[in-house]
């Protein structure tokens, strides 16, 4: 018989830090994205606020995690942001593309 | 003091593939082998220590766990690329390279949603990998709204 607990131990540490490190990358991406969508005109904005929202619902959904900070309530967040931003964008694109 | 040794090798070992891979430009190894082979040597590695500990959910979940963060790191070097090219791709390249940020955005989109769904499926939360799943399906119809949007405001903005 082995003691896993070491084991268990390793795999935590390194989930949290790869949660935690991609978290991290996610930012620095949405801090681009968001320069992007305030130089930009108006369907790049567009796109750059849609890659944002997609960046900030999955560290949002990673925060809810209990092997991260469990923060139970950005779940929530996190689905509707990756939803409904992902049809909002498609029905404000389409809004763009007729020019109404 | 072993664990931190141990993440911090993992994450380069991870980290260095992926980015070798980004930078050739395709796949080192063909990943349907390299998934077939990460999946059979889970299996056994979760088998030997079942055997050595007689506790098989206690001897599965680490691997899983490993296998998650694996993703995780794996993530890390395409959404830091498309930071980089977000930032990098400006006005001077005229007005088509609205369609290389458009696949940049495709690029963080997919990542963000197979990390989710993989990730999900490894830590038993099938909440986060069923909305990974419904955010993939999206993707192609966002990207291509968001190209013709582009495509024919710009025509309208020539025409006049």
């Amino acid at each position: 018989m082995i003691d896993l607990a070491f084991l268990n131990l390793m795999a935590e540490s390194a989930f949290f830090w790869a949660a935690f490190l991609f978290m991290v990358a996610s930012a620095f991406t949405g801090i681009a994205a968001l320069r992007l969508s305030l130089k930009g005109e108006a369907v790049t904005s567009l796109m750059a606020i849609s890659s944002f929202t997609t960046i900030a619902g999955v560290s949002l959904f990673l925060i809810s995690l209990p092997e991260l900070f469990n923060v139970g309530f950005a779940r929530d967040t996190a689905i509707a942001l990756l939803v409904i931003g992902s049809i909002g964008t498609i029905i404000f694109a389409r809004l763009f593309r007729t020019g109404d | 003091m072993w664990e931190a040794v141990f993440v911090l090798t993992y994450a380069a070992v991870v980290m260095g593939y992926t980015a070798w891979n980004i930078k050739k430009g395709s796949f080192v190894i063909d990943p349907s082998q390299l998934i077939l082979f990460s999946i059979l040597g889970a299996i056994v590695i979760i088998a030997i220590l079942t055997m050595a500990s007689g506790d098989f959910f206690g001897a599965a979940e680490p691997i899983l766990k490993l296998g998650a963060a694996a993703l995780l790191f794996a993530g890390i070097p395409p959404m830091l690329a498309a930071g980089v090219g977000y930032i990098r791709f400006g006005e001077e390249y005229g007005p088509n390279i609205f369609y290389a940020r458009n696949h940049i955005t495709g690029v963080i989109d997919t990542v963000a949603s197979l990390v989710m769904i993989f990730v999900g499926i490894l830590i038993y939360r099938l909440d986060l990998a069923a909305v990974g799943f419904f955010f993939f399906l999206l993707i192609p119809f966002t990207g291509n709204a968001l190209a013709n949007a582009y495509y024919y405001s710009y025509q309208r903005r020539l025409g006049k």
